[in-house]
């Protein structure tokens, strides 16, 4: 398939990107956690992907290649939003009550458009609340490992990181998630129970 | 075991050795051979962190399929240059 849209078949890069399409786009979804700017994201994915098809080198599996150039875009994201940030409860660094009314989000009281609502159903479990609390490298290694099924070696590949420090990721992202669920499940059997 | 010693996790009450953490993983992928899953009937000091492995497990699996909105793939192909045999590229 990836030899056809070399040659430049459409047909084939209609096919990948049928293939692709949802897997990236849960990745891209579930790492930004708004659906806008992953569909943003994952349309820059592909276009980068298939514009630049003959730079593939098929030593490399054809997914992580993929899958590393979606990572790359939001990790990306996620650094410039970082930067673009700011805090509910102000800047790190304000000290003075001026500096830190100017560096608070002020959020309007207002209901939620159709799209938040939407964006609510999907990412609101507590399995999903509780991924989108981990740092975005664990994120990464979670979501590749135990949503796309990739092996610890690939997602090395992928990330560009020590193998032992993909399966360190993935420790602490699953000892993470299992504290934050088992918390929920405390407060909501002592809810009950009061 | 005199108290206050450190338990030994490499072995067991039983005559299995305990589960390693990557066992563990293992069981709660499906993948520990049958005569290592053995032990967890018998040691609950390896099937309550099992336990909570599988529960994790089976919640990561049941995420939701989340996809892309309508046209989404009409829009990528819009941007994209299909190579021609040339090595140039064609504009759709």
């Amino acid at each position: 398939m990836v030899a056809c849209a070399k040659r430049g078949d459409e047909d084939a890069f209609r096919e990948l990107l049928r293939r692709y399409e949802r897997p990236v786009f849960a990745l891209l979804y579930r790492m930004v956690r708004d659906r806008a700017q992953a569909e943003d994201l994952a349309q820059e994915t592909f276009v980068k992907i298939l514009n630049g098809i003959r730079s593939y080198r098929p030593e490399f599996k054809f997914s992580s290649w993929v899958f590393k150039i979606a990572n790359n875009a939001a990790i990306d994201h996620l650094r410039r939003r970082g930067l673009d940030t700011i805090s509910l409860h102000g800047a790190p660094d304000a000290t003075t009550p001026e500096r830190i009314a100017a560096t608070t989000l002020q959020l309007p009281d207002r209901r939620e458009t159709p799209l938040e609502e939407l964006e609510a159903r999907e990412l609101g479990s507590a399995i999903e609340r509780a991924i989108g609390r981990l740092r975005p490298e664990y994120r990464s290694c979670i979501l590749l490992r135990h949503v796309e099924g990739h092996s610890y070696e690939e997602i090395a590949d992928m990330l560009e990181l020590p193998l032992g420090t993909v399966k360190t990721y993935i420790h602490r992202a699953r000892n993470e998630l299992r504290v934050y669920l088992e918390d929920r499940f405390d407060e909501t059997r002592q809810a009950g129970g009061s | 075991m005199k108290p206050g010693k450190p338990a030994d996790r490499s072995v067991g009450t039983m005559k299995e050795p305990h589960l390693t953490p990557d066992e563990i993983v293992l069981w709660a992928e499906g993948l520990l051979p049958a005569v290592r899953a053995l032990h967890l009937a018998q040691c609950a000091e390896c099937f309550v962190p099992a336990e909570r492995e599988r529960v994790l497990f089976v919640q990561l699996s049941r995420l939701e399929h989340l996809a892309p909105s309508r046209g989404f793939a009409e829009r990528v192909m819009e941007r994209v240059r299909i190579p021609t045999p040339s090595g140039g590229h064609e504009r759709r």
